[in-house]
C-alpha cells in the first residue's frame, strides 16, 4: 500500500476518533460507579452489588440456564452437523437455512410466536410457561447460529467422512469412532461455541424479561430503574466478564482460522 | 549500450539484514534473463526493485540510460506478471487488458483492435468476455501476460509466473512464454526457483544465493561449469565427494582405496588438502573393458527406471553415485549386487569451489 | 460472525456412505432418522411459530380471514411513527456504522498502522458487539443522560445548564448513539475479512499498467469492495432494526419503535387486536428477510472475487 503522510495520519484519526468514542461510556461508567460516597471515590457501588443477595440469585439463574442451554446446544447440534456430514449432505441446504432463521426472527418476534403458540399448553397441572422450558428452548434458538457453523467448521475441517472410514477400517464401532475419533478433534470448536453460547445467555435480557424469569440481565435492567450507583458497577462487571470470554474464545481458537465469532444481542 | 543496468544495488529490510547485497548486472535489449535460486535469496526483492515497489537502500537501477532507481512503478514502464495472476476479479478478461490503454487514454477503437491482438497471441482468442474466475489457472496467466504486453513495455518483469500451476502446463506455458518473448525482442527478468524452467527458456542465468550473485553465465554454463559448490547442487542433480589432493598440478586424487584423475587443476589447492568434487550422472557410464579416462570398481545397489532415464546407483569404495543412462530396452542392465567398473573422462570431474 | 455462506465443497459426499456390508436401499430410508431431534427442534421452536405468525396476521379477531389487520397498521398513526423511528434508526446507524467502520476496518487491515492495533480491535470489537443490551444503555446513561459526563461537561464548558436548555437524548438521535456501539463492531468484524481479501498484488498490477491510486480505487478497489461493504451496511440494518433490549433499557417503552410495541404486545394486548401485534411481527420477519438474504446475496458475489 502506498503510504503517504496525508493517508496515514488520516487513518491513525480515524482509528483514534473510534478508540474515543468507545472508551468514553467505559470511563463515564467507571467514573460513575466509584462516585456512591459523596465525597470520595470508592468502591462502595461494588460492596453493594456484592453484599445483595438478589445478585447472586439472579446470576446463579442466569448460570443455570447458561449451562443447561450449553449441554442440549451440544448434544442437538453436534449430534446434527455430525449426522448431516456423514449421511446427508444433501440437506445442507436446509439445515444451513434454519440455523440462519434466528437472524431472520429477532428474539421479540420469536417470543412473541412462541408464547402465542405454547401459552395455552399444559397437561394436567403442568403449565408450560410455569416451568423454564419456552426460556431454555429461546436460547437453544438463539446459539443455533453459533454453535452449529461452529462445530459444522470444525467437522469440515477434520473431513468427518475420511476419519470415519479410517476408523472403520481399523475395527472400531459407531460409537467408539464418534467419542474417541471425532469429538477430540471438534474441542476447539465445540469451546468456542460453549463460550459464545455462554457470553449470550448470560447477558440475556429480552427473552428472560418477557417471559418472567430472573436472569443476571433482567437484575441488571431493575438495578438500572431502582439504584443509582450500582448499575454502573454492573454494567462495568458485565463488560469485563464479556471481555475475558472473548479472550478466552480467542485464546482456545488460536490455531483455527476464521474462528472469531460474535453474539450480536 | 545495455538495456538494462543493476549497479551494485542492496536491500535492506532492518539494519542488520540484507535480502539483496551488492548486485550488479547488464542485461542487453531482447535477453530474456533468469534470477534462479531457492527461497529467500533475494531474487524477487530484486525484481521488485526493477518494477518500483521496493526502493534500493543503495546503488542505482538504469533503464534505456535514464535512472529509475526512485521512479514510482506507474512511470517506469515495465509489465508485471505475477505469480498469482492479479488478475482484476471485476472486469472480463478483455477489461483486464484493455487496463492499462484505457488509462493512457486510447481511443477505444485502438483499444479494442490491441486486445484482440494480444488475445490472439496468447492463443485465448474466443475468451474476451469471461471472467477470471471462470478460467483455469493456466489461462489466467496467459491473459496476464497478454495484460502486461498490452501497453507495449520496455521491460517485462515475471515473478515465478508458473509456480501456481499444474506440471504440465508449467512445460507448455513455459515454452509459450519463451516463444511470445523471442518474437516481440522484448527484454525481460524471469525468476524462478525451478533450475529446469530457468534452464530451458533463459539466455542467460543469474543464480542467487543469500541475497548475493553466484555466478551469472548461459544455462550451458551455468550447468556444465558451476563455479561454486551451492550451484552445481542446486542446479542438476550432482554426484559430490570428499577427495584428498595427491598431486594437485597433475591432477591426481585419491577416493579411499582408488585414484581420480582430472584435468580440472586450478583449483585443487595444495598437496594434502581435502576437495570437493562433482561429476554429472550423465558423463559416468557402466564400461565395458578398454575405457579411457577414469576407470573405478563400484557394487551396483539400486536401479530406478525414470522412462526415458535410468538411473543406477552404486557404491565406489564408500561413496555413493549416481549413473544416468538413456533407457535401451534391449541392452542388459547390471544386477544388484553385481560387481562393475564406471568410467568417466576426466574433464567431467570438476573440482567446486566452497565460497 | 462468518455469514459468509460459501459454496460448500460436497463433491466428495456424493459418493453415498462409507463401506457397509448392507444393500444401499435398504440403509438410505432410515439415516433421516438420525436428524429427527433436529427437525423437531426447527418445526416447533422456529418454523411453527414463524407460520403462526404468518397466519395469525390474517385472522380477524372473530377468527375469519382478513387482511385488515395489514391495513391497520397503515391507518394507526402510532404505528406508522413505530415503523418510521425503526427504519430511521436502523437506516442512521447502518450509514454512520457502514462508513465508519469501513474506515476503521480498513485502517486497521490495510498495513498503514501496525499489526497489533489489528489485533486489538479485533477483539474489542468482539467484546464490544456484545456488550449491548442493558449494560450498554446504562452505560449511555452515565455518559450522556441528564447526569452523564458528557452532559456535564459541556455545561461546564460551555457555562451554561445544557439539561434544563432542551439537552434531550432520549430519542432516536440518542439511541442512534448507542446503537452504534455494536453496529459499528459488527461491521469492522463482518468487513475485515474480505478487506483482507483485497490483494496487494492488484495494486501493484495497476501501477505497473501504468494507473494512479485514484485509478486503482476507482476501477479494481471500489468495485470489488463494494459488494461486501453493500452487504455489511445491510446486515447492519437488520440488526439496529432487530434490536430490544437496548432501546428498552436505555428509553424505557416511551420510545415508539417496532420492537418495542411488540414486546409491550407480549406482555398485554396493548393495541386491542392481536391479529395486528401478528402483522407486525410479520412486517419484522420481511424486513429481516430482505435484509439477511441481500446480506448473503452481496457477500457471496465479494467471496468469488476476493478468493
Amino acid at each position: 500500500m502506498k503510504k503517504n503522510k496525508a493517508s496515514v495520519f488520516f487513518m491513525w484519526f480515524v482509528f483514534i476518533s473510534g478508540m474515543i468514542y468507545f472508551f468514553l461510556p467505559l470511563y463515564a461508567t467507571f467514573d460513575f460507579s466509584l462516585r456512591m460516597l459523596k465525597d470520595r471515590l470508592s468502591l462502595e457501588a461494588y460492596k453493594e452489588v456484592f453484599k445483595d443477595p438478589n445478585f447472586y440469585t439472579n446470576f446463579g439463574y442466569s448460570m443455570v440456564w447458561s449451562v443447561v442451554t450449553i449441554l442440549i446446544c451440544m448434544l442437538l447440534f453436534t449430534w446434527t452437523a455430525y449426522w448431516m456430514h456423514l449421511k446427508m449432505p444433501h440437506w445442507r441446504p436446509y439445515i444451513e437455512f434454519v440455523s440462519l432463521l434466528p437472524f431472520v426472527v429477532p428474539a421479540v418476534v420469536l417470543i412473541f410466536g412462541l408464547i402465542r403458540m405454547y401459552s395455552r399448553v399444559s397437561v394436567g397441572s403442568f403449565n408450560l410457561l410455569g416451568t423454564p422450558i419456552l426460556l431454555i428452548a429461546t436460547y437453544v434458538v438463539m446459539a443455533m447460529p453459533y454453535m452449529f457453523r461452529s462445530v459444522d467448521a470444525g467437522l469440515r475441517a477434520i473431513d468427518v467422512r475420511t476419519l470415519t472410514e479410517a476408523g472403520q477400517c481399523l475395527g472400531a464401532s459407531r460409537s467408539q469412532i464418534l467419542f474417541q475419533i471425532i469429538f477430540p478433534n471438534l474441542r476447539v470448536s465445540l469451546l468456542n461455541g460453549l463460550f459464545l453460547t455462554f457470553a449470550i445467555v448470560i447477558g440475556e435480557y429480552t427473552v428472560a424479561s418477557l417471559l418472567g424469569w430472573p436472569s443476571f440481565g433482567v437484575y441488571i435492567r431493575y438495578a438500572v430503574a431502582m439504584k443509582a450507583y450500582e448499575p454502573a458497577a454492573l454494567s462495568l462487571i458485565s463488560f469485563l466478564m464479556t471481555w475475558v470470554i472473548m479472550m478466552i474464545v480467542q485464546y482456545v481458537g488460536r490455531g483455527s482460522p476464521g474462528q472469531t465469532q460474535i453474539a450480536t444481542h | 549500450m545495455a538495456f538494462i543496468q543493476i549497479r551494485n544495488v542492496s536491500k535492506a529490510f532492518s539494519p542488520n539484514t540484507f535480502a539483496v547485497r551488492d548486485f550488479s548486472m547488464e542485461i542487453g535489449r531482447g535477453e530474456l534473463v533468469s534470477f534462479l535460486g531457492p527461497s529467500g535469496c533475494g531474487k524477487t526483492t530484486t525484481l521488485r526493485m526493477v518494477a518500483g515497489f521496493e526502493i534500493p537502500t543503495s546503488g542505482t537501477i538504469f533503464i534505456k540510460d535514464t535512472d529509475i532507481t526512485h521512479k514510482p512503478p506507474n512511470q517506469r514502464n515495465v509489465g508485471m506478471v505475477f505469480q498469482a495472476y492479479a488478475l482484476f476479479p471485476n472486469m472480463t478478461v478483455a477489461g483486464n487488458i484493455g487496463y492499462g490503454l484505457r488509462i493512457a487514454k486510447r481511443p477505444p477503437a485502438e483499444i479494442e483492435q490491441r486486445v484482440k491482438e494480444m488475445l490472439a497471441l496468447v492463443h485465448m482468442a474466443n475468451f474476451g468476455d469471461r471472467y477470471p474466475h471462470q478460467l483455469s489457472g493456466g489461462q489466467q496467466q496467459r491473459v496476464a501476460l497478454a495484460r502486461a504486453l498490452a501497453v507495449k513495455p520496455e521491460v517485462l518483469l515475471l515473478d515465478e509466473p508458473l509456480s501456481a500451476l499444474d506440471a504440465k502446463i508449467r512445460v507448455s506455458l513455459r515454452g509459450e512464454i519463451r516463444t511470445i518473448q523471442k518474437e516481440l525482442g522484448i527484454t525481460t527478468i524471469y525468476v524462478t526457483h525451478d533450475q529446469e524452467e530457468a534452464l530451458s527458456i533463459s539466455d542467460r542465468i543469474v543464480v542467487m544465493n543469500g541475497g548475493r550473485i553466484e555466478q551469472i553465465g548461459s544455462p550451458f554454463d551455468i550447468y556444465n561449469f558451476p563455479q561454486t559448490e551451492f550451484i552445481a547442487q542446486f542446479v542438476g542433480t550432482l554426484n559430490a565427494v570428499k577427495v584428498e589432493v595427491k598431486d594437485a598440478a597433475a591432477g591426481i586424487l585419491r577416493l579411499e582405496n582408488q585414484t581420480i584423475k582430472t584435468t580440472q587443476t586450478s583449483d585443487l589447492g595444495k598437496n594434502g588438502d581435502q576437495v570437493m568434487i562433482a561429476i554429472r550422472p550423465e558423463r559416468l557410464s557402466i564400461s565395458a573393458d578398454g575405457a579411457a579416462g577414469n576407470v573405478l570398481e563400484a557394487t551396483v545397489e539400486n536401479i530406478t527406471f525414470l522412462g526415458a532415464i535410468v538411473r543406477i546407483q552404486v557404491k565406489i569404495d564408500q561413496a555413493t553415485f549416481h549413473i544416468d543412462t538413456f533407457n535401451d530396452p534391449f541392452i542388459a542392465l547390471p544386477q544388484i549386487k553385481q560387481k562393475v567398473h564406471v568410467a568417466f573422462p576426466e574433464e567431467a570431474v570438476m573440482a567446486l569451489k566452497n565460497k | 460472525m462468518s455469514l459468509l455462506a460459501k459454496k460448500v465443497d460436497t463433491s466428495r459426499a456424493k459418493t453415498g456412505d462409507a463401506p457397509e456390508a448392507r444393500p444401499f436401499s435398504n440403509r438410505r430410508n432410515w439415516d433421516w432418522l438420525g436428524m429427527l431431534p433436529f427437525i423437531l427442534y426447527g418445526l416447533l421452536l422456529l418454523i411453527l411459530p414463524s407460520v403462526s405468525i404468518v397466519i395469525r396476521s390474517f385472522e380477524s379477531p372473530e377468527g375469519g380471514f382478513t387482511i385488515n389487520n395489514i391495513i391497520e397498521i397503515f391507518r394507526r398513526t402510532d404505528l406508522l411513527n413505530a415503523y418510521k423511528n425503526s427504519l430511521i434508526i436502523s437506516l442512521l446507524t447502518a450509514l454512520v456504522g457502514g462508513i465508519w467502520g469501513f474506515l476503521i476496518a480498513y485502517a486497521v487491515t490495510s498495513g498503514a498502522l501496525p499489526g497489533r492495533i489489528r489485533n486489538f480491535v479485533l477483539t474489542f470489537s468482539g467484546v464490544a458487539s456484545n456488550f449491548a443490551g442493558v449494560p450498554l444503555a446504562f452505560a449511555f446513561i452515565a455518559t450522556i443522560g441528564n447526569t452523564g459526563l458528557i452532559t456535564r461537561g459541556v455545561s461546564y464548558l460551555s457555562g451554561v445548564n445544557v439539561v434544563q436548555h432542551g439537552w434531550k437524548v432520549y430519542n432516536i438521535w440518542g439511541l442512534s448513539l448507542v446503537y452504534l456501539y455494536f453496529q459499528l463492531p459488527l461491521m469492522i468484524l463482518v468487513l475485515s475479512p474480505a478487506l483482507d481479501g483485497l490483494k496487494r498484488e492488484w495494486r501493484e498490477a495497476s501501477d505497473t499498467l501504468g494507473g494512479t491510486g485514484w485509478h486503482y480505487w476507482r476501477n479494481v478497489g471500489i468495485p470489488i469492495l463494494l459488494p461486501a461493504v453493500l452487504g455489511s451496511t445491510i446486515l447492519l440494518f437488520g440488526n439496529a432494526f432487530g434490536a430490544y433490549a437496548t432501546a428498552f433499557a436505555f428509553a424505557g417503552s416511551s420510545l415508539n419503535l417496532i420492537t418495542i410495541v411488540i414486546g409491550a404486545q407480549i406482555q398485554g394486548d396493548v393495541l386491542f387486536n392481536p391479529g395486528l401485534g401478528n402483522a407486525l411481527a410479520l412486517g419484522m420477519i420481511l424486513i429481516m428477510s430482505l435484509s439477511l438474504y441481500g446480506y448473503m446475496y452481496l457477500m457471496r458475489t465479494a467471496a468469488r472475487w476476493t478468493r
